[in-house]
């Protein structure tokens, strides 16, 4: 039963990560009706930039104000690097292809992201980087005779208020519902005098801003990262996005934290299930596919003819 | 040759680029400056290509997402790994084997899957490919030796003729790309090729034009596979080592990529990515590290300046040339206008008279509910043939739903129709349409980048039986089925006045002329029963009475008309029987008068006929 509890809570925390990477896909989705696969790697990016932070400035900040300082300031950083460039590849490498139609922007997106990716390995080098263990909190809570890094508490529940603030923020302002209503139909929208252009800005802000955020969690998490990490991970996300439901803020969490819970579980129970969870995880979704094409709280839409 | 039809305006460079490609590719290997690393460079062009080519079947012509067809790559090469290193089989007998067996795969995964729609089709297919590459990688039944993969694959061998150097390996490819090419023009240029792009253009319209969506959609992907399967054993042969780390997500999207920077749909244009992406990062390879960087940016600048890609494929002004039928005319192709036949007395599709008194179809209390809404509540409606029946009645009454109960898009919920007294409830679209009822849509749904003849041609199809190897092949049989078509098409086009936009693509036609465009399409599946979901909108007065005119010479040919309609001159005008719906139910049914008068019609529209009559919007 303990051993059940620690591997759920793995499987929360590490589902969290993908929640927040699958936020952005699915924002982007939503909106552009394209997958994003430079998204993975601005992840990377993000959790780059973290280790960066963390190896020039957490030292200096740890000194004066305390290690957790260091650990807020790397995300915060990450974060808002990670918006910048979210803005920027959505100017660059998308932008100027809108009008050319889904495929070549699909084209464009795996290019930016084979840019992005080698991009990080010319920067950071090819080997995988470790984040300072001295810079990263090792405390643990005791809780019901369980021991808990505190880190994983302190990322799951970090995570849980960014996506609760992500559902306040797209369900309930004003702001939100222009961009579900761009989602929903752009060109009702724009002759409604919704900007898209903000909205674009928006999700493109935003959602490379969590992924990023991931990107140092999932560095303090596990510790080592590396540049290609983004390819596998925005797979899983995007996957977990579709097993939520695309376009559906709150299908991306749960999509995302089930597809942790699942893979962790799948990982821990069944012999060798660590070499295969992978595979598991594909074949589970195509199946949500199958018997539920649009995703567990995707809504079903008939196609109007 | 007929002046009109052989109007084949290829420009000089496209006509010698595949001249030009094909002598660069057969002298490459002799060229002064080409050595061994080259000649094994121009092999892997080729390799690339044969899979470009194969993911093109997939991507290009039908539209579908692929991004995992690095599977069937993977599958084609442990195929010819496994086989030949534990049961010695020749690796050159492997070839087809290979082929087989992805495709066979590929048709029993995409089975389940195929139904799916655009991105939702990329994930399964990104699962797949990363399935495949987990299962390799994990080495069950110990046949694929995990990630070290397997050794000392042999080489192909031809009786004492082995081919192992580079530039016999080099040779090897490009013959079987040779030959993939031949497959794929012809079929390009078929029945088979336009089902595929009327999918990639509008599947649901496809659907209803009579192509088995669903059939075609999985002919594709196993033929594709089936391809990839040959690179498959060609990798294998040439490396003489296959290991997952071939097979990853990366090569899939490089294959996708390679696919549109050459031009969706175009052979050379696919062949031209595939060189690209092998030579760019040789020819950067002193940058080592920062190779892939600048294909990444090179990628992004070509959709950015070239979104059609470098060689789009242009669709071939009318090419009956290609189909052997030189002494095919113009006279020949329209009676009408060479004066030869009347109208009356050539209709190329002869629909059968239905006996007198039976009704041709027959709606019986059909219901079909969305959610708590019910669209359709146990409507009952009889159309007998060679009269217009017209459906009316204020928008959201259910009539587009109805219709798309009788065409088979939904199946109700409750409920019988009834086609010449045979029940075609829940049958497919593409069955229904082979029954003999065709349809056109309410908002003009034509397959808007092909051109106008490939559009009426699509309406053939389900009047056509020649398959995959006749096409290929070009039996006699097929030959004479795609003139028959060619000519039918022409009359078609003759009849509705869009001969001489026969080489447009449909979407540069006026609004008007696309509403005819539809109709041909529908009348060249040779339908019995026309169904017409409002004709006349957007049509000003004039081009409506033209409408009229020409819905009654197809009703004096014998053809059945059922419509929705707003426009009551229409209504008044030719229907012989009015069947008024709202909200779902059948409020009243007689003849135009009886129902113009009919009071719950009156209420139903709420006093609003004044603004109702004559609209035309």
């Amino acid at each position: 039963m303990r051993v059940f509890f620690e591997q759920l809570v793995n499987g929360v925390t590490v589902g969290s990560f993908y929640a927040l990477v699958a936020l952005g896909y699915s924002m982007v989705y939503g909106v552009m009706k394209l997958i994003n696969f430079a998204h993975g790697d601005l992840f990377t990016l993000g959790s780059y930039l973290g280790y960066t932070f963390l190896v020039w400035r957490a030292a200096w900040i740890t000194e004066r104000a305390g290690l957790w300082w260091g650990v807020l300031g790397a995300i915060l950083f990450a974060f808002l690097a990670n918006a910048g460039a979210g803005i920027l590849v959505e100017r660059v490498a998308y932008r100027p292809v809108y009008r050319a139609g889904r495929l070549p922007l699909v084209v464009s997106a795996l290019g930016m992201s084979i840019f992005l990716q080698n991009a990080i390995m010319a920067i950071w080098g090819p080997r995988f980087q470790v984040y300072p263990g001295d810079l990263v909190p090792t405390a643990s809570l005791r809780f019901l005779g369980l021991s808990l890094p505190l880190l994983k508490v302190v990322i799951l529940f970090l995570s849980l208020g960014v996506m609760l603030v992500m559902y306040w923020i797209v369900e309930k302002t004003e702001f939100g519902a222009a961009v579900r209503a761009t989602a929903l139909d752009r060109e009702m929208a724009t002759l409604l005098g919704i900007d898209i252009q903000r909205v674009i800005l928006f999700v493109f802000t935003l959602g490379p801003a969590l992924g990023g955020m991931a990107g140092v969690m999932n560095g303090m998490y596990y510790r080592s990262i590396q540049f290609s990490m983004g390819w596998n991970y925005g797979l899983k996300a995007f996957t977990a996005t579709i097993l939520g439901g695309i376009g559906n803020i709150p299908g991306a969490m749960v999509g995302g934290v089930l597809l942790g819970v699942i893979e962790t579980l799948l990982a821990g129970y069944i012999p060798g299930g660590g070499a295969w969870k992978d595979g598991f995880t594909f074949l589970i979704l195509i199946l949500v596919l199958i018997f539920r094409p649009t995703g567990i709280l995707g809504e079903k839409v008939a196609e109007k003819v | 040759m007929g002046a009109e039809l052989s109007c084949t305006r290829r420009g000089r460079f496209q006509r010698f680029v595949p001249v030009l490609l094909g002598g660069f590719v057969a002298v490459f290997p002799f060229l002064p400056f080409v050595n061994d690393y080259w000649v094994d460079v121009g092999f892997f062009v080729g390799l690339y290509g044969l899979l470009g080519l194969s993911l093109n079947v997939v991507l290009g012509e039908v539209g579908l997402f692929d991004l995992g067809h690095a599977a069937f790559y993977a599958i084609g090469a442990y195929t010819t790994a496994i086989m030949n290193t534990t049961l010695n089989i020749p690796v050159l007998l492997l070839l087809p084997v290979s082929a087989l067996v992805a495709s066979g795969f590929a048709y029993l995964v995409m089975s389940p899957v195929i139904h799916l729609r655009g991105d939702y089709l990329c994930i399964v297919t990104i699962g797949i490919g990363e399935i495949v590459r987990i299962i390799i990688v994990n080495n069950p039944w110990g046949i694929t030796n995990g990630p070290n993969g397997i050794t000392g694959v042999g080489f192909p061998a031809l009786g004492p003729f082995v081919i192992q150097t580079p530039t016999q390996f080099y040779y090897f490819v490009w013959v079987v790309v040779a030959l993939v090419a031949f497959v794929l023009l012809r079929l390009q240029r078929s029945r088979i090729g336009r089902a595929w792009n009327a999918i990639r253009e509008d599947e649901i319209a496809a659907e209803a034009t009579g192509i088995d969506v669903r059939a075609y959609k999985l002919l594709a992907f196993t033929l594709g596979a089936a391809f990839a399967g040959l690179a498959g054993n060609i990798y294998a042969a040439k490396m003489a080592v296959v290991s997952p780390q071939s097979f990853l997500f990366m090569e899939s999207a490089l294959l996708f990529c390679i696919v549109l920077l050459g031009g969706l749909g175009s052979l050379p244009g696919v062949l031209l990515g595939a060189a690209l992406v092998v030579v760019f990062p040789e020819v950067f390879r002193r940058f080592a590290s920062f190779r892939l960087l600048f294909f990444g940016l090179a990628l992004m600048v070509t959709m950015i300046f070239r979104p059609g890609g470098l060689l789009p494929r242009k669709r071939e002004t009318l090419g009956l040339d290609g189909f052997g039928a030189q002494g095919f005319s113009a006279k020949r192709a329209s009676p009408v206008r060479g004066g030869q036949v009347s109208l009356k007395d050539r209709s190329p599709v002869q629909p059968l008279h239905g006996s007198g008194n039976r009704p041709l179809l027959e709606v019986q209390g059909v219901t079909l509910r969305f959610g708590g809404l019910v669209a359709v509540n146990r409507y009952d409606l009889a159309v007998y043939p060679g009269r217009v029946t017209s459906l009316i009645g204020p928008n959201g009454a259910g009539k587009t739903t109805l219709f798309n109960i009788i065409t088979g898009i939904y199946r109700p919920d409750e409920g019988k129709v009834l086609f010449r007294g045979e029940d075609i409830t829940g049958l497919k679209p593409h069955l229904v349409v082979a029954r003999g009822i065709a349809r056109t849509f309410q908002n003009i749904r034509l397959f808007p980048s092909l051109t106008c003849l490939e559009n009426v041609l699509t309406g053939l199809h389900c009047r056509g039986s020649s398959g995959f190897i006749s096409t290929v092949l070009r039996t006699p049989f097929q030959l004479r089925e795609e003139r028959e078509f060619m000519e039918a098409a022409a009359y078609w086009l003759c009849r509705v006045g869009l001969w001489e936009y026969r080489n447009e693509l449909a979407r540069n036609l006026p609004y008007g002329r696309q509403k005819y465009l539809e109709i041909a399409r529908a009348l060249a599946t040779g339908p019995e029963l026309l169904v017409l979901d409002e004709p006349s909108s957007g049509l000003n007065e004039r081009e409506t009475e033209e409408l009229m005119e020409f819905l009654q010479g197809l009703l004096r040919e014998g053809i059945t008309i059922l419509l929705i309609e707003h426009d009551m001159n229409v209504v008044m005008g030719i229907s012989d029987w009015v069947s008024v719906m709202d909200m779902g139910n059948k409020i009243a049914e007689g003849s135009p008068w009886e129902v113009y008068n009919h009071p719950r019609v009156i209420e139903a529209y709420l006093g609003k006929e004044e603004e109702w009559v004559g609209s035309t919007s």
